[in-house]
């Protein structure tokens, strides 16, 4: 039964760092006013260009970057598009999004199935990792793993609360109008935060290639791209909520691959749909349970509109 | 004399349609470089994409055939657009109509009459359903649809594949993942187009007609348009948010019926073959109007037809998403830059104080 939990848990935080990781990034492109949907594109190149980067240098360190520029280069396309000529953010994402996709199957086709030469490997906490339960699954991860649950939101979370750049940020996500007539650049935060923002969906693609599911197939993703979007809804636009909320659907994954390796009398099907089960669950009964919350996870004010300064 | 750009706030169709043409070209001269770089000759691939669709018969064939469900789940994205709401969802929606159609048809013996129409109306049944509880979230609690409509296609592909690889496996002939061959299916009425076809076309009419000529589709404009006015005007917003969805889901339902008993002939795995994403690609072509469902669906046909050609040319099926991306990208970058148009400055050394300028 301990071996078990221990397990889960340890699965649970590899497939929740890759969730958290997206949701983090899209937690800063939505923060500045622009719903990224095509974060399961740019995480399915991320995939791709971090496993083509270790067959040809075997440093997952240079996947990871790879595949993070990948993802910023696609946000790239898609902040000129929805900051710069103001496009529809739905259509541009879901543009993205096919983009991603394919691209990214066609690139990778002669890839399908290698596995993965070079992975992140278990670098344990001294002591602590022996602790019982928590011990293997919080300390005796890669490193990735302390990134992308402690410095990265630590950093998202003083940059965006307590400094007046984060409140510069915020100000262009809720009111555009009123943060550029006090100067502050509107086009410029959103460009580059998006930018960001789409830079951190990549290197959670090339997570996902580089520890957790270690070899490139079509459709790898499956779908996590758009589950860490909803997160972001569920996380309230918080840093450590992404993070928290990550590690909960960590969990709903890990639960599924439990119940196969125990033989629940439940068809694996089954609880291969729970994560997506789950994920609509979770936003859908905070806010028809507890009227109030929808007032505390309120989305930015300006969330997908394009700011025209010369049109009011 | 200064020259600036200037946005206007409305376009004239026929500017767009000029800017969307451009986009198309573009898209379409990306991936001709992209073809040219990879070593393959653009011109003879454009060739043999004329010739095996519109250039012959059964090139125009299969046009048709791609074209029923596109139409279908090109209209169910169109009517929930003009409701202001997203149905990303259209996919799972076909595979759930193609489950409750293969219900019947496997379990249910009985004149093809009969049967075939059981099959349709278990198949939007079980699209409406598909859809029921994202539709509630979004007209009552305001829950994000995009995201849960979306995140339901996963379920709904796993579903077709369990239920194509378990419990309804066909054990007579052992196909793989797959049920077996349904026991009726929709008669064909020109070569290997099924009366489906027509149905479509009827359908996407009927929807022309039903969203702008009727008292209901007034209500949906409105509500799409300012959703708090039409409220004060005493339009139940909520319930024609839950009732378009509704009508959404059974749309895309219909497409999986046809396609599984009148194309497929059974159910499996990649079944929908995208089409629900597709659909909304369709429906973005076409604005917000039933009407121009029909040329948007062409389109869209004729690129995936055009997909299937490229693949005997040792291109992978995934090249056609990466394409119809390029095309929605460029169409997408195209419809906001059709609204700006340039603008001489006149040299006035003071503006006069006209009412007519404060009118956009």
């Amino acid at each position: 039964m301990i071996d078990l939990l221990t397990g889960m848990l340890s699965t649970a935080v590899l497939a929740g760092g890759v969730l958290a990781l997206a949701a983090l990034g899209e937690v800063l492109a939505e923060r500045v006013g622009v719903t990224n949907l095509g974060v399961e594109g740019l995480m399915s190149m991320g995939a791709v260009v971090a496993i083509i980067t270790v067959v040809a240098t075997p440093n997952p360190w240079l996947g990871l970057l790879a595949a993070t520029l990948a993802g910023a280069a696609g946000g790239m396309v898609f902040a000129f598009a929805t900051v710069i000529v103001r496009a529809n953010q739905v259509l541009c994402g879901l543009a993205v999004t096919f983009l991603g996709l394919g691209l990214s199957a066609s690139i990778g086709h002669d890839y399908a199935g290698v596995p993965s030469p070079a992975t992140f490997g278990r670098v344990p906490v001294p002591g602590l990792s022996s602790l019982p339960v928590i011990g293997p699954a919080f300390f005796g991860q890669n490193l990735p793993v302390y990134l992308i649950y402690l410095v990265l939101p630590a950093m998202a979370h003083w940059v965006m609360f307590h400094t007046r750049h984060g409140l510069a940020m915020r100000a262009v996500g809720e009111n555009p109008a009123a943060a550029d007539a006090a100067g502050l650049p509107v086009t410029a935060l959103r460009f580059w935060y998006v930018t960001l923002g789409a830079g951190l969906a990549g290197a959670a693609g090339g997570y996902l290639t580089l520890t957790y599911v270690p070899v490139w197939s079509e459709g790898l993703v499956a779908g996590r791209g758009w589950i860490a979007l909803a997160l972001v809804i569920f996380a309230g636009y918080r840093p450590f909520g992404a993070t928290l909320s990550g590690l909960l659907f960590g969990l709903i994954t890990a639960l599924s691959f439990v119940g196969q390796a125990r033989n629940w009398p439940i068809a694996p099907a089954f609880l291969n749909m729970l994560p997506y089960l789950g994920t609509i669950a979770f936003i859908i009964v905070p806010v028809v349970v507890w009227h109030r919350m929808r007032r505390i996870m309120a989305a930015p004010a300006a969330l997908g509109v394009p700011y025209h300064r010369d049109v009011r | 004399m200064a020259g600036t750009l200037q946005r206007q706030p409305t376009v004239t169709p026929a500017r767009r349609l000029g800017w969307r043409a451009g986009a198309v070209v573009t898209a379409l001269a990306i991936t001709t470089l992209f073809l040219a770089l990879s070593g393959r000759d653009p011109r003879l691939l454009a060739d043999l994409v004329v010739r095996s669709t519109v250039g012959s018969r059964f090139g125009l064939e299969d046009l048709a055939l791609f074209l029923t469900p596109l139409l279908l789940t090109g209209a169910a994205v169109t009517v929930t657009g003009r409701i202001g709401v997203w149905n990303i969802g259209a996919e799972g929606q076909f595979y759930a109509g193609a489950i409750g159609a293969t219900a019947v048809g496997l379990f249910l013996p009985g004149p093809s009459w009969l049967v075939l129409p059981l099959m349709a109306a278990s198949g939007i049944a079980c699209g409406m359903g598909w859809i029921l509880v994202p539709a509630l979230a979004r007209a009552y609690a305001g829950v994000n649809e995009i995201i849960t409509t979306l995140l339901l296609n996963f379920v709904a592909g796993l579903l077709t594949t369990y239920l194509a690889v378990g419990p309804w496996h066909d054990r007579v002939t052992g196909a793989l993942a797959s049920t077996g061959r349904l026991p009726v299916r929709i008669p064909e009425i020109w070569g290997v187009v099924h009366w489906g076809f027509p149905i479509a076309l009827a359908i996407v009419l009927a929807l022309a007609w039903l969203t702008t000529r009727t008292r209901w589709g007034y209500q949906i404009t409105i509500g799409g348009a300012n959703e708090q006015a039409a409220r004060y005007a005493g339009i139940p917003v909520r319930a024609r948010i839950l009732g378009v969805m509704l009508l959404s889901g059974g749309l895309a339902a219909l497409a999986g019926m046809f396609e599984v008993a009148g194309t497929v002939h059974r159910l499996q795995g990649g079944l929908a073959n995208n089409f629900g994403y597709f659909g909304i690609v369709v429906a973005v072509l076409a604005r917000g109007s039933c009407l121009n469902v029909l040329p948007a669906a062409l389109l869209m046909a004729f690129i995936l037809n055009a997909g299937i050609v490229l693949q005997t040319q040792q291109l992978t099926s995934s090249a056609v998403l990466a394409i119809t991306g390029l095309v929605l990208f460029m169409i997408a970058i195209a419809d906001e830059l059709a609204h700006y148009r340039p603008v001489t400055v006149r040299p006035t050394t003071t503006r006069p104080a006209t009412g007519a300028e404060a009118r956009p």
